[in-house]
């Protein structure tokens, strides 16, 4: 696999449309990890990531010709693997409501020391802490769960947010702003079923 | 009780302290599987199917033309009276023989 300096998008392109199978190979190699992360920080439930992932190359593949290098190619991709999450988030439809109960042992520690404030969580709960944090967008329609999931989890900018989802910027920030209402009220419900 | 805003900044903060998950790279196999299922052939439709598509659409044609054609015979069916008239009726005219 040609490692990310030396790779030449370009090149691997104009063979690819010329049905290169090892230029084929080489792109998707080459393009894996970035589709990864958006599938793993998008991945609806019960859906495979290998799945997913293939059917995103797929996709890509199939509209490889509609590339006009406006935009970079691997913002273009990274374009094609939101909005086939975003589809497969709305095709499951029905999102389960989360309970204390849901929470691991861990995870209700982890809730209730952000909530109460009385520790910092521990370096080895950050990982039951990101779980908790997919439960909790996991209540949110895909759109606003993937604002929030770029804006506060992976800290990227409203700008960059527009770039890679097509939204404009007013959009990007109205739908934060209403996500982040929805996981306050969803916070404040969880802690008072669990009191009641 | 913190509130929720900073409560959710929190729990983000520490999630984003979690190491990342799993390999980057493509599994053994997947970029040969995709490329392949990329590029694969479309079997071309057969003989029968595409002539059977031709046959219908004629046949569509056909009958549209032969309602176009045979128009104002089909509304002059309809039009008129379908009920026989009592004079060209030959029972009546049997029945009535003696008057």
């Amino acid at each position: 696999m040609p490692d990310d300096q030396s790779f030449d998008l370009a090149g691997c392109l104009g063979r690819v449309r010329q049905r290169d199978q090892a230029a084929a190979r080489d792109l998707v190699e080459h393009l894996h990890p970035l589709v990864i992360r958006i599938v793993r920080a998008h991945l609806p439930r019960r859906v495979s990531e290998e799945d997913l992932t293939q059917e995103i190359f797929l996709k890509m593949f199939s509209r490889i010709d509609q590339y006009q290098g406006a935009v970079p190619f691997p913002h273009w991709v990274s374009r094609i693997a939101v909005t086939t999450c975003i589809d497969q988030l709305r095709a499951q439809k029905r999102r389960p409501e989360l309970r204390w109960a849901d929470l691991s042992e861990t995870e209700a520690e982890v809730l209730d020391s952000v909530m109460t404030n009385e520790r910092d969580v521990a370096p080895d709960e950050a990982a039951s802490a990101k779980e908790l944090v997919h439960k909790l967008l996991d209540q949110l329609k895909p759109e606003d769960r993937l604002v929030i999931q770029y804006l506060d989890l992976e800290q990227r900018s409203v700008a960059e947010i527009s770039a890679l989802t097509g939204w404009n910027q007013t959009l990007v920030k109205v739908r934060a702003f209403r996500a982040r209402r929805k996981l306050q009220r969803f916070y404040r419900e969880l802690i008072e079923k669990e009191r009641s | 009780m913190n509130n929720p805003e900073k409560s959710w900044q929190k729990l983000v903060d520490a999630a984003r302290r979690a190491p990342a998950e799993g390999d980057l790279a493509a599994p053994f196999g997947f970029s040969t599987r995709v490329a392949a299922l990329a590029f694969e052939q479309r079997p071309a439709p057969s003989m029968f199917a595409r002539l059977s598509l031709r046959a219908a659409v004629v046949a569509c044609a056909l009958a549209v033309a032969s309602v176009a054609f045979n128009y104002s015979a089909i509304v002059s069916a309809f039009d008129t009276d379908s009920a026989p008239a009592a004079g060209d009726d030959p029972i009546a005219d049997v029945v009535n023989l003696g008057t």
